[in-house]
């Protein structure tokens, strides 16, 4: 994350971004989205606190966490949840205390189906405090409530969802690791056996000891653009990621070591998610790495994975350099009915966009597509929700740098930034219209994660923001236009129950395009289960197929628009 | 050890009988020639062993080449640790103290606190004006402290230039480009464009800049203004193909790649982006040419394995793309 990832040819000579690509772009139409920020008066009002507010002494204070839209009570109305971090002590190097019951917690906001939230998480026990990092969702136990799992740079917590409104901390019950201090950071339920079980993988950061770490510019990776910063990533042990089978009886068995996820050393790994990114039927894992090369775990079908990321094509930029990988999302952008990924990345950087060709090839077209004209903000969750409802989705990221001191020297690299939109033009190239997207994208923020969902239940996807040491954003998007929409939401029966890894493909007015059911992506970040498609002019979907985790390939036709298809596996209803 | 903690030392030492012999007046000095010489036989780990087995570690002439071995052992943390609690204790103008400031200095500096280290370099270097390496080091730290006129003035003692020449200003953009400091960089060259319109390699550096941060056009008209001074300045033209490959613009990318190669063949640079635009215009046997040709020039390039590598692979030639692609590795690890 502090690393430069600056594109480099091998020689020295930094390739620049494609500023100009953009007039090669097709002349741009009215943009009818606008974000407003409705956060304060939703009732989501409560700062996640997390390291320094001017100035921050050590890594641990800079990354911030994510956030998750989770309809955790089954009312059919995304409920957010917004992670919370600590504070240092003044000079010192232990945590702020806090008096019985007022440390920082999670916070959860039940959705009040009009527009506000009540925050249950007194009732709803979520109660770990520290420096949490991200959080996937997912039914582990079968029972149609969602589970929460959320990492921290310290204990990692599995919360079981009761499904009477309160969660409980099954950590040790479930045999997942307790004690110890490591730092966790992405995460990911992924089925990656098919068993119709939900697996749980955890990415870890890096090795950080908090006595021993040293002190703002002291240390050769603790300089930047000659403003003495906190120090790292570089110059820090990394760690190896874990993998823990889903023993059917509310236990996990560790298999890191044995599925070969442990192999993959050297790796400043971040957030995590899990989709069949070859086409082959079984679920992958992707992690985007921060300074170094990003992984891609290709599931061997045999309970095993190896690292395929560098012949991929995922791995490093355009021209073979690490980046320093932090959010990403998946999704269609050209509309090929294959899944593309795209990768958010430190200031001077831009970010990454991999085409997916087939067959487990994938191809680096940012700069081509127009996403590169922006290099002043290190860039954290992102998303790529059909804003517009036009079948073409867009890009979203948020912003935010991880040295505030920075700005007072150079103010071309602001500690708060703006959320930026790429509108989707036409499948291949995107326009930068943050500009245009409304005071709740244009807004400056130190943002970290962010996740996408409808929480209003009007037809558009809405945002959810993690800011540093503020109450969270709510973007509501207040898309005035004509273009219709449909919903997929996806129950499993032979799979997993959240679906987790179906892909669904909807083919309306001549166009197909493909999204999965995810259980983290952005950054360190969970997006709503149900599956937002853009239809454009259409008023119906011609066609919409599912992909189950299980293997089984499904069917619907003739699908109205303008509402929430459920589908259950094996017996469709629309 | 601290001032508190030798006083103490010190307090302790006058208390107690002398139940051990000390070593005999000859001996530190003794062990101190020895391990200078292994020092300058290039064996500092050595020269370090024989200082430490010294019961007189409180001896800051000791404590003093203990530090200097370990900053030539490539230890520069220790190294400080040694040197900081003597350095005033060392008589001033001898050459133990100044030698402790030299190397608290450079160590410092190794070890990335360059503020600390500036004032170390800068009370030694009236005693060295014509050491290169220092003046190098003292620039890089106002440079990277930044302080562009006090780097510009050791740049110009670095390579002999006059300190408010327009060569001063240009070398010392072009360090501050290096240091990835391009506002300070940029300030610098149009100084030196202001001073000497039709100095060399000044709108090249500026051009460089002016592409990092997409503005293309001025990059354009910079590298034409470089073109016009020096009309064989392969880079210039190699950066105008860049310019346009980032535009999507092939036809004019692959011209000015050409031009650039007509002037220097040897260079791996204009081959690798050769080998995009056939790529991304669908010749793969032409592109494959140009990054075989990129690596014969300039066989540690990763970027060349690497594109060559992916071009292999989405042609269906997986085992040649393997072995690519572990090159490439490889060198990503070296780098």
């Amino acid at each position: 994350m502090n690393a430069a990832g600056i594109q480099d040819l091998g020689f020295g000579i930094r390739a620049g971004l494609c500023g100009l690509c953009v007039l090669l772009a097709p002349q741009s139409r009215e943009w009818p989205v606008t974000f407003v920020d409705v956060a304060d008066r939703a009732g989501l009002r409560e700062p996640s606190i997390y390291g320094g507010v001017d100035r921050k002494r050590f890594i641990i204070e800079t990354n911030g966490a994510g956030v998750a839209f989770v309809d955790y009570d089954n009312d059919g109305w995304i409920d957010a949840l917004v992670l919370n971090g600590t504070r240092l002590k003044d000079n010192a190097r232990e945590n702020q205390t806090y008096p019985p019951g007022k440390a920082p917690t999670a916070r959860l906001y039940r959705n009040n189906r009009d527009g506000t939230f009540t925050d249950v998480t007194a009732r709803a026990g979520l109660t770990a405090s520290g420096w949490a990092s991200s959080v996937c969702a997912g039914d582990y136990d079968n029972d149609g409530a969602l589970d929460l799992f959320v990492t921290s740079f310290g204990q990692n917590v599995l919360y079981r969802n009761r499904g009477d409104g309160r969660f409980e901390d099954v950590t040790a019950r479930a045999g997942l690791p307790v004690g110890g201090t490591r730092w966790g950071s992405g995460c990911t339920f992924v089925d990656y056996d098919r068993d119709g079980r939900a697996d749980l993988f955890v990415a870890n950061y890096l090795r950080f000891d908090l006595q021993s770490a040293p002190e703002i510019g002291n240390g050769p990776n603790c300089v930047w653009k000659g403003v003495p910063v906190n120090c790292g990533p570089k110059g820090l042990p990394t760690d190896t990621n874990l993998l823990f089978h889903n023993n059917g009886d509310g236990t996990f068995t560790d298999v890191s070591a044995r599925s070969g996820i442990a192999r993959v050393t050297g790796r400043y790994a971040m957030t995590a998610t899990a989709a069949d990114m070859d086409g082959d039927g079984w679920l992958d894992i992707y992690i985007a790495c921060d300074s170094t090369a990003s992984i891609l775990y290709r599931n061997n079908h045999d309970g095993t994975f190896t690292d395929t990321a560098v012949e991929s094509g995922v791995a490093y930029s355009e021209n073979g350099a690490p980046q320093a990988g932090m959010g990403l999302a998946v999704g269609d952008f050209n509309g090929d009915g294959l899944l593309d990924l795209f990768k958010t990345h430190f200031a001077d950087d831009i970010p990454a966009l991999y085409r997916n060709l087939g067959k487990g090839l994938f191809d680096e077209t940012a700069a081509a597509a127009g996403l590169g004209v922006l290099n002043r903000y290190v860039e954290w969750g992102a998303g790529m929700p059909d804003l517009d409802n036009d079948g073409r989705p867009d890009v979203v990221y948020v912003t935010g740098n991880v040295y505030p001191e920075v700005e007072a020297v150079l103010k071309q690299y602001p500690h708060r930034g703006p959320r930026i939109v790429f509108r989707n033009l036409n499948g291949s190239r995107f326009e930068d219209v943050t500009a245009r997207s409304g005071p709740g994208a244009t807004a400056a923020h130190s943002s970290r994660g962010a996740a996408f969902g409808d929480f209003d239940n009007d037809g558009d996807v809405d945002v959810l923001v993690f800011n540093m040491n503020e109450p969270p954003s709510l973007l509501r998007n207040d898309y005035a236009g004509p273009n219709h929409w449909i919903s997929v939401k996806l129950e499993g029966t032979t799979s997993n129950r959240a679906a987790l890894g179906a892909a669904v493909r909807v083919t309306a007015g001549g166009r197909t395009q493909a999204q999965t059911v995810l259980s983290q992506s952005s950054y360190y970040s969970h997006d709503d289960l149900r599956l937002h498609f853009g239809l454009g002019e259409a008023t119906v979907a011609d066609k919409i197929q599912i992909t189950w985790p299980s293997g089984r390939e499904e069917t619907l036709s003739g699908v109205a628009a303008g509402r929430v298809v459920s589908i259950k596996e094996g017996a469709s209803r629309k | 050890m601290t001032a508190t903690a030798f006083l103490l030392w010190a307090a302790a030492l006058h208390a107690q009988p002398p139940v051990a012999p000390r070593p005999a007046a000859a001996t530190v000095p003794a062990v101190l020639a020895d391990a200078r010489k292994l020092i300058d036989a290039g064996q500092p780990s050595a020269a370090i062993d024989k200082l430490r087995a010294l019961d007189d570690r409180a001896n800051p002439l000791v404590a003093e080449l203990l530090g200097v071995a370990y900053y030539h052992a490539n230890d520069a943390p220790r190294a400080i640790a040694e040197l900081t609690p003597i350095v005033q204790r060392l008589e001033p103008g001898s050459l133990e103290r100044n030698e402790a400031v030299q190397v608290l200095g450079l160590s410092h500096f190794l070890a990335g606190h360059l503020a600390e280290s500036i004032p170390y370099l800068e009370e030694i270097r009236p005693l060295m004006p014509d050491d290169m390496k220092l003046a190098y080091a003292l620039g890089m730290a106002y440079a990277q402290t930044r302080q562009p006129a006090k780097a510009r003035e050791s740049f110009a003692r670095t390579f002999r230039l006059a300190p408010d020449s327009a060569a001063a200003h240009l070398l010392t953009g072009q360090m501050m480009n290096r240091l990835e400091l391009e506002d300070l960089a940029e300030a610098e060259l149009t100084h030196a464009i202001r001073m000497d319109p039709k100095l060399p390699e000044a709108h090249y550096v500026l051009a460089q800049i002016a592409i990092f941060r997409s503005r293309f056009d001025e990059a354009l008209t910079l590298l034409r203004s470089e073109l016009a001074i020096n009309p064989a300045h392969a880079m210039a033209l190699y950066r105008i193909g860049d310019v346009y490959s980032q535009q999507l613009q092939w036809d004019a990318a692959i011209a000015a790649l050409q031009q650039s190669l007509w002037i220097n063949p040897y260079f791996s640079g204009p081959y690798i982006l050769l080998g995009k635009a056939y790529s991304k215009t669908n010749q793969p046997a032409a592109a494959e040419d140009m990054l075989r040709k990129a690596i014969a020039y300039d066989p540690n390039n990763k970027s060349a394995h690497y594109l060559l590598a992916q071009l292999l692979q989405q042609t269906g030639r997986s085992e040649e793309a393997k072995r690519e692609f572990a090159i490439a590795e490889k060198l990503q690890d070296v780098r």
